[in-house]
């Protein structure tokens, strides 16, 4: 049976369907065959009936024909004796001649001895007739007559015996034929019933399957694969289908697992980077912590200056105080707000230091408004920017360079102006220092440390404006303006 | 992992009931479709046997009948019964002509109608007509046994008769006859105080003949009778026997002409019966004109009616006849006479006089016969 339920759906259904089909035509082969067996046995019933009445009918012509030769002697009515005798003969010949316990039987028996004793009697009037002994043919005629009404009256007899049993049959066959149409109806609800049974059993054995693989993939398609395996109940094509999700549910699953694992190993791979660049920081943080030791400095410094001072050398006095206060000025002010006259100061002693060490080679302008001077604004912001003016501006130049600070007020800010006349920038420079893209390398040289980016990004921080700070350069040899926007202070 | 597998397992499991349920169903469906062709294939073999039943029937080796023309009578059935059955033994077929056409014919109508139906046997209750003796020589001429029943025709050539020895029935008669007088004598005495011999008034005796046909068997009953009264007379029995003709020619006639005895009003002390029909009609005419005890009947036959009547008072005595025993002799006499050429000439049933003293034992007698005769049927 499991051999059928593994078939392919096609096979199935339509072996399903040629089997309820031919059940029903089987059955209404089988009640066409039978209504029309009984109808015909209920078309019998009467048929002795029917026979009788033409052997009465034969009779009455044998008499009539006999008595229309005795009357008119024609030719004719001779003939239509002859025949009607052979008729009526033949007729009685089929009668039955045995003794049963049914009366019709005995009926036609008697009927039948006496019909051919008729017949004797009739054939010997019509001899006497044809020979004219008149005596003999009238009491043969007679005779006949009388013979006639006994056979007359025994075919009535049994007609009405027969009619009787006949009824009663048929009365039976109606009420069987009945019984037969109801059994029928029965039994064609019952097989209707068992193939309406199958069909359904079929068209469950399909959709149920294909249900629970729809809901299957209903669950995956909300995401959950661990929805677990549909089993496939035949081996039919639903159950290929079955097979073959299972199949793809599995294969997902190790898909997914495989990439799980491949992004939780380049996630370790880029904390790994992350972290080193962090320690390379810090190493360089340190080593930077490690070459100046700005307090040692300082002391040492100051030491330096009063010992100018006891010798008398004021210039180197100043020079070494200058850089006392420079380093002083790193020590102190570096993670506090500073006044702009502060930052001021520090440019003012740095260019002080450099025009020494490179015996004064930078000239530096200064247009200060000093009523903004206290405007308070990140520390070591404007050194590191003309420190990168000196370095990557005006160093080539010579005596040319000309560095030039302006504070003063531009509608509500305060604006500080570093320019420098020196080799200028490009865009694509400026946009590389602003967007803090420019390479390491080249900010390093021999400054403290502090880079451009590090400076605009303070200054985005202190400000939270990211307009507000901006490099300006017309081209090569043009110079560079470094301005800085500031909030002022309405205290 | 184990989880799952466990699950799969169970669902492995549940998948092979289910399918084993399925398969189940499937096979139950097409076993209740197959059924239902066999319960119809079932019930239409039987309807269709049942036609082929009817069309076996049993054949009987010999077919012979019985004429009488009171062929209803219960006395007559009787007989035929009795016939019937002896019959069957020898699978031989007794039919009782004229029962089933639609003509009410004559005896020797139906004489005819057997000769020419080429029967293998007759039984007739015959009579000394022209008719009937032309009628039984026509069946000697062809080839065809006679019995007379009851009446006999002594002049044609039969093979043999079957009655009751009319005499003897006769003497019964006589001798009742004689018993009533002999009581009423002896009330009369009993009752009238200056009594005289010569006083003592004649009885009427009626014996109800009939009249359409010249009876041999009624002849010698009623010589019986007259016998019997002149011997007893002799003791003191004074009887005056008249034979009252009855006409028995159509239907009805017989109960009419009794009518007529007690219409005219001078009805007989005593009325004797001989046959079934006169019997049941004089009971009857007794009742009607309310002269229950002035008449005493003396009936032919013992059907229930009359037996009834004896048990009270209405009907003085009855000869009951073994019907049975008639039947039977017919048969054998027709089987005897195929067989052998050649037969008893005269059978005769026995015959036994019922009266009020005897008559309840007779009735249980009669039914113990009848319990005896129905118990093996019933197994």
């Amino acid at each position: 049976m499991n051999r059928f339920w593994n078939l392919p759906l096609r096979t199935k259904v339509t072996s399903v369907y040629i089997l309820a089909n031919f059940l029903i035509l089987l059955v209404n082969i089988f009640l066409i065959i039978g209504i029309n067996n009984m109808s015909r046995e209920i078309e019998l019933v009467y048929q002795d009936n029917r026979q009788l009445n033409e052997l009465s009918v034969a009779l009455d012509n044998v008499q009539d024909s006999m008595t229309s030769y005795l009357n008119s002697k024609t030719s004719d009515s001779l003939e239509e004796y002859y025949k009607s005798d052979q008729a009526f003969d033949s007729m009685v010949q089929e009668l039955n001649d045995k003794i049963t316990d049914r009366p019709f039987d005995r009926m036609e028996h008697n009927i039948k001895n006496m019909a051919q004793g008729y017949l004797d009697t009739v054939r010997q009037t019509i001899e006497a007739k044809r020979g004219r002994n008149v005596e003999k043919y009238r009491v043969r005629y007679e005779k006949a007559s009388q013979e006639y009404n006994y056979i007359s009256s025994y075919i009535t007899a049994l007609n009405q015996v027969q009619f009787k049993n006949n009824s009663e049959n048929y009365n039976e066959m109606a009420a069987k034929f009945r019984s037969f149409e109801r059994i029928s109806i029965l039994v064609v609800f019952f097989v209707i019933a068992g193939n309406v049974f199958v069909i359904i059993m079929l068209v469950k054995s399909i959709m149920k399957p294909l249900g629970k693989l729809a809901d299957a993939a209903e669950q995956v398609a909300e995401g959950n694969l661990d929805a677990g395996q549909v089993e496939a109940e035949y081996k039919d094509e639903v159950g290929v289908v079955t097979d073959a999700f299972n199949k793809m549910i599995v294969s997902i699953r190790d898909y997914i697992e495989k990439l799980r694992q491949s992004m939780e190993a380049e996630r370790t791979l880029k904390e790994k980077e992350l972290t080193m660049e962090a320690h390379l920081k810090d190493a360089q943080l340190k080593y930077l912590q490690a070459q100046i030791n700005p307090h040692f400095l300082f002391n040492t410094l100051n030491a330096g200056a009063q010992l100018a001072m006891m010798e008398g050398a004021d210039r180197t006095y100043e020079y070494v105080q200058t850089v006392a206060d420079f380093f002083r000025y790193n020590v102190k002010k570096q993670d506090k707000p500073v006044s702009i006259k502060d930052e001021v100061s520090l440019v003012d002693n740095y260019i002080q230091i450099l025009n020494v060490r490179f015996s004064g080679d930078i000239k530096y302008e200064k247009e200060v408004d000093e009523s903004l001077l206290s405007t308070q604004m990140p520390a070591m912001i404007l050194q590191p920017i003309v420190e990168n003016c000196v370095n990557h501006g005006i160093r080539e130049m010579g005596d040319r360079g000309i560095i030039t600070l302006k504070v003063f007020r531009q509608d509500n800010e305060v604006c500080i102006s570093v320019k420098d006349n020196g080799k200028g920038m490009d865009e694509a420079t400026i946009e590389d220092i602003m967007n803090g893209t420019l390479s390491v390398d080249r900010q390093k040289g021999d400054s403290n440390g502090i880079g451009m980016d590090n400076v605009i990004a303070r200054v985005r921080i202190f400000t939270d404006d990211e307009d507000s700070i901006k490099i300006i350069s017309e081209g090569e040899a043009k110079g560079t303006e470094i301005l800085i926007y500031l909030p002022l202070e309405t205290a | 992992m184990e989880e799952r597998i466990q699950e799969e397992k169970l669902n492995t499991q549940t998948g092979k009931k289910k399918k084993s349920r399925r398969n189940g169903f499937f096979f139950l469906s097409l076993l209740l479709t197959a059924m239902a062709m066999i319960l119809l294939l079932v019930f239409y073999q039987s309807y269709m046997n049942s036609f082929r039943e009817d069309k076996v029937q049993k054949v009987y080796d010999r077919y012979y009948v019985m004429i009488a023309p009171d062929r209803k009578s219960d006395f007559m059935q009787s007989v035929y019964k009795g016939a019937f059955e002896r019959g069957e033994k020898d699978n031989i077929y007794i039919d009782l002509l004229g029962d089933d056409l639609p003509e009410d014919y004559t005896k020797y109508d139906l004489m005819r109608i057997a000769i020419d139906s080429g029967v293998d046997g007759i039984i007739i209750d015959a009579d000394e007509s022209e008719e009937m003796t032309g009628l039984l020589m026509e069946a000697d001429l062809a080839n065809i046994p006679v019995v007379t029943l009851l009446d006999d025709n002594t002049q044609a050539t039969r093979c043999s008769f079957v009655g009751i020895g009319g005499y003897d029935v006769g003497r019964e008669y006589g001798l009742q006859v004689s018993d009533i007088i002999k009581s009423l004598r002896r009330e009369y005495f009993m009752t009238t105080e200056d009594a005289k011999e010569e006083d003592i008034a004649v009885i009427d005796v009626a014996v109800l003949v009939n009249s359409s046909e010249p009876s041999t068997s009624q002849n010698i009953i009623i010589s019986g009778i007259k016998e019997t009264i002149a011997r007893t007379e002799q003791s003191g029995s004074k009887a005056n026997l008249t034979l009252v003709s009855v006409d028995n020619s159509n239907a009805f006639s017989v109960e009419e002409s009794i009518r007529d005895l007690f219409i005219n009003g001078d009805v007989p002390g005593i009325i004797v019966c001989l046959d079934e029909l006169t019997t049941t009609c004089v009971y009857q005419a007794v009742i009607d004109y309310n002269v229950v005890g002035e008449v005493s009947i003396l009936g032919y036959y013992n059907s229930d009616t009359i037996i009834n009547a004896i048990d009270r008072g209405a009907v003085y005595a009855t000869i009951a006849i073994d019907t049975a025993q008639l039947g039977r002799y017919c048969v054998e006499a027709l089987e005897e006479y195929n067989d052998m050429g050649a037969t008893s000439q005269y059978f005769t049933a026995d015959v036994t006089l019922i009266n009020r003293s005897n008559v309840s034992s007779y009735v249980r007698k009669e039914e113990q016969d009848e319990q005896i005769l129905e118990s093996p049927s019933e197994n």
